[in-house]
């Protein structure tokens, strides 16, 4: 991994305790000690300062509001404490009386109103998204990227300060130029303005710094972020990026042989790769684009973070844009949850890329067919409306929440909710459109099979096949009848079998008589097929072969009642084995023929 | 009261499994219906048996080509 020299500016505003004399009126108010720290060693300005009072008002020229991304007031923990993310103060946008113009107000509200003399302590962070101006703004490939940063050097508020100071914290880079005033020192690579006592309110000393600064300025004009729930057990998040590099715009040509050759002297202020620090267990990760897919990634990941880097398909000098596609998937049990019937959505909001500015990020989040009652809590404003989505398996479309915000910056990251309220039933929906589906194509195979569609209902074609289809439906009766025939003959054997095993005579009688009585049903059925199989004329070609079956079946028949009286009537007399089964041998020989006719003679039939 | 984790009714990992059974056994009564349909005679064709059959393999295959479609990641 190269160097990476981040290029920005980072504003650290500390502001200590004020107190207060009088009764809290915005001129009586006295901030006793500020202290400003500016940290610009990336492309995001930060000013982070803590203040005390009731209700405190914080000034921002105009031409700097525009670029505010961010602003936050959190109690000063104090040295060495972790700032909690909970513990922050509401700010909004005030317009007071009696104010200079072109400045814009924001209002800090205490937890307590402060009483006469007491003091307190907070810190404001500010980030600034586009603060730091490229100087020059066009630089061949070999230049080395100046930026200007523009501050005041005494804080500018409507109150009184006892103390102020301001430290500005560069990247350790070259430094070109800037302003001296008093009281100015530089420690390595940050400047110290100050300490400056007992200022009057609205005092303001612009500075000028001027520096160099080769951090990645990754601007992103746009980013859609599409977050798709599937309740089977998935979280798909889809974004696209319009990447461009918003530093100094390169001029002149780009030399690949100088940037391969020495990157850090051709090409110091390009970017060639991003990181993106994305939730654990994240599957199915793809980085393409218009092109097709961009292999020149890396994705490695614990448990407690993934980690994506990605390399564009080439370096990014000032002002060359280029545009992708990142998708993955995430575990449904990480994101969704459910509370008091409401079901809720908790994902972060911004882009998970590491330093990257956005313009205009939109925020899709589509929910499954069948949700209701949507609603929407973000940690800052937004605005939102909703949309429909077509996808797979949808009837009317999904319900799109869809969230805009411009002037993004990483500290945006953080999560966001949206409440639902979908039933469990609605998921067999998607089955249940699957399912009949499919039915229907078995209803119309049912259809076809029924209907006659048959165009002329008395051609001599129609009425041959309305016959044949008789015959074969009276052939399919016969063998209907042969078969159980052939059950009963199995059934006699069983029955002698039974008899030689446990040697129960009547039972062997009984089951006799029983078949007796089944065969001659079977044989008057079989009289009936036969007659009407012989009436008609479409089956004699197949007649004689079913007249034979019949005429077989019922030697068959008879030799398997001979052969069952004879083995009773040795049972009876108590005849050896020996002697019996000669007497049977025979029969059983001509049975086993016959049955294997029987059988071969029904095939025949049935391939007809 | 803590928000509860919510997941799919079926377990991720049984999808690709029940996937291949469900969609075997409606592809099997599916062939038993024309099976049917090929070797019964007008007369004899029972239409609650044909629409039974129809509806138990267009069961089998609609959860079948669910779960095959989870199985291959399109999640629907």
């Amino acid at each position: 991994m190269g160097v990476r020299r981040k290029m920005a500016l980072r504003f650290d505003l500390i502001i200590f305790t004020i107190l207060l004399f009088a009764s809290p009126v915005l001129s009586d108010l006295i901030l006793s000690k500020v202290d400003r720290r500016i940290d610009l060693t990336s492309q995001i300005v930060e000013n982070e300062g803590s203040e005390p009072v009731s209700e405190v008002l914080l000034a921002f020229p105009d031409l700097q509001v525009k670029d505010l991304a961010l602003l936050k007031a959190s109690p000063h923990e104090g040295k060495g404490k972790v700032k909690s993310l909970s513990a922050s103060l509401p700010v909004e946008n005030v317009k007071p009386n009696g104010m200079p113009a072109a400045l814009t107000f924001y209002a800090v509200k205490l937890p307590k109103a402060l009483g006469k003399g007491d003091s307190y302590t907070f810190d404001v962070l500010a980030v600034f998204a586009h603060a730091l101006r490229p100087f020059p703004e066009k630089i061949t490939q070999a230049d080395i990227q100046l930026v200007v940063f523009q501050e005041s050097a005494f804080y500018l508020t409507p109150y009184v300060v006892k103390v102020q100071s301001l430290s500005v914290k560069l990247p350790e880079s070259r430094i070109e130029s800037y302003t001296k005033l008093e009281n100015t020192k530089i420690h390595g690579s940050e400047i110290k303005y100050g300490p400056y006592e007992n200022l009057p309110s609205f005092s303001y000393s612009p500075i000028v710094v001027h520096f160099e600064s080769n951090q990645p300025f990754a601007v992103a004009q746009e980013v859609v972020r599409e977050i798709e729930i599937s309740h089977w057990g998935n979280v798909q998040v889809t974004e696209h990026y319009k990447l461009v590099h918003g530093g100094a715009q390169n001029k002149g040509e780009f030399s690949r042989l100088d940037y391969q050759a020495r990157p850090t002297i051709r090409g110091a202020s390009a970017f060639k790769y991003l990181i993106a620090k994305m939730p654990p267990r994240v599957h199915s990760v793809y980085y393409r684009d218009e092109i097709g897919n961009i292999s020149t990634s890396n994705l490695w990941g614990d448990s407690k973070k993934t980690e994506l880097l990605i390399e564009p398909r080439y370096p990014l000098f000032g002002g060359w844009r280029t545009a992708f596609t990142i998708g993955y998937g995430l575990p449904l049990k990480d994101f969704l949850f459910e509370l008091e019937g409401n079901r809720f959505l908790n994902i972060t909001f911004g882009s998970p890329m590491n330093e990257l500015v956005i313009d205009n990020l939109i925020v899709k989040v589509v929910l499954p067919e069948g949700s209701g009652d949507i609603s929407v809590s973000a940690p800052f404003p937004v605005n939102q409306w909703e949309e429909t989505k077509l996808s797979h398996l949808d009837l009317t479309g999904r319900p799109v929440v869809v969230l805009q915000k411009t002037n993004v910056v990483p500290e945006h990251n953080q999560f966001f909710q949206v409440y639902y309220k979908f039933s469990k039933l609605s998921m067999l929906r998607e089955p249940f459109m699957l399912i009949f589906g499919f039915f229907s194509l078995f209803v119309a195979g049912i259809v076809y099979m029924h209907v006659d569609m048959s165009i002329s209902k008395s051609s001599a074609a129609y009425l041959a096949r309305l016959q044949w289809d008789e015959v074969q439906a009276a052939i399919q009766q016969v063998e209907n009848v042969i078969n159980r025939c052939l059950t009963t003959h199995d059934k006699l054997e069983a029955s002698l079998r039974d008899l030689s095993r446990t040697g129960d005579v009547q039972a062997c009688k009984a089951a006799r008589k029983a078949a007796d009585g089944l065969l001659k049903e079977l044989s008057k059925e079989l009289k009936l097929v036969l007659s009407f199989l012989q009436s008609s004329s479409a089956a004699s070609q197949i007649l004689p072969k079913v007249e034979e079956l019949v005429a077989k079946e019922k030697d068959l028949q008879e030799k398997v009642m001979a052969k069952h009286s004879t083995v009773v009537d040795c049972y009876e007399k108590k005849t050896g084995i020996r002697d019996s089964e000669n007497r049977v041998a025979a029969q059983q020989q001509k049975i086993t023929a016959l049955r294997q006719e029987v059988e071969n003679l029904l095939e025949l039939i049935d391939e007809i | 009261m803590a928000p509860k984790p919510i997941t799919s009714p079926v377990p991720d990992a049984w999808y690709p499994t029940l996937s291949v059974f469900m969609l075997a056994i409606g592809l099997f009564v599916t062939a038993s219906f024309f099976i049917y349909e090929a070797t019964s005679s007008r007369q004899n064709r029972s239409l609650g048996k044909e629409l039974i059959t129809g509806a138990v393999a267009s069961v089998f295959l609609g959860f079948g080509s669910l779960f095959l479609l989870l199985a291959s990641g399109v999640y629907v």
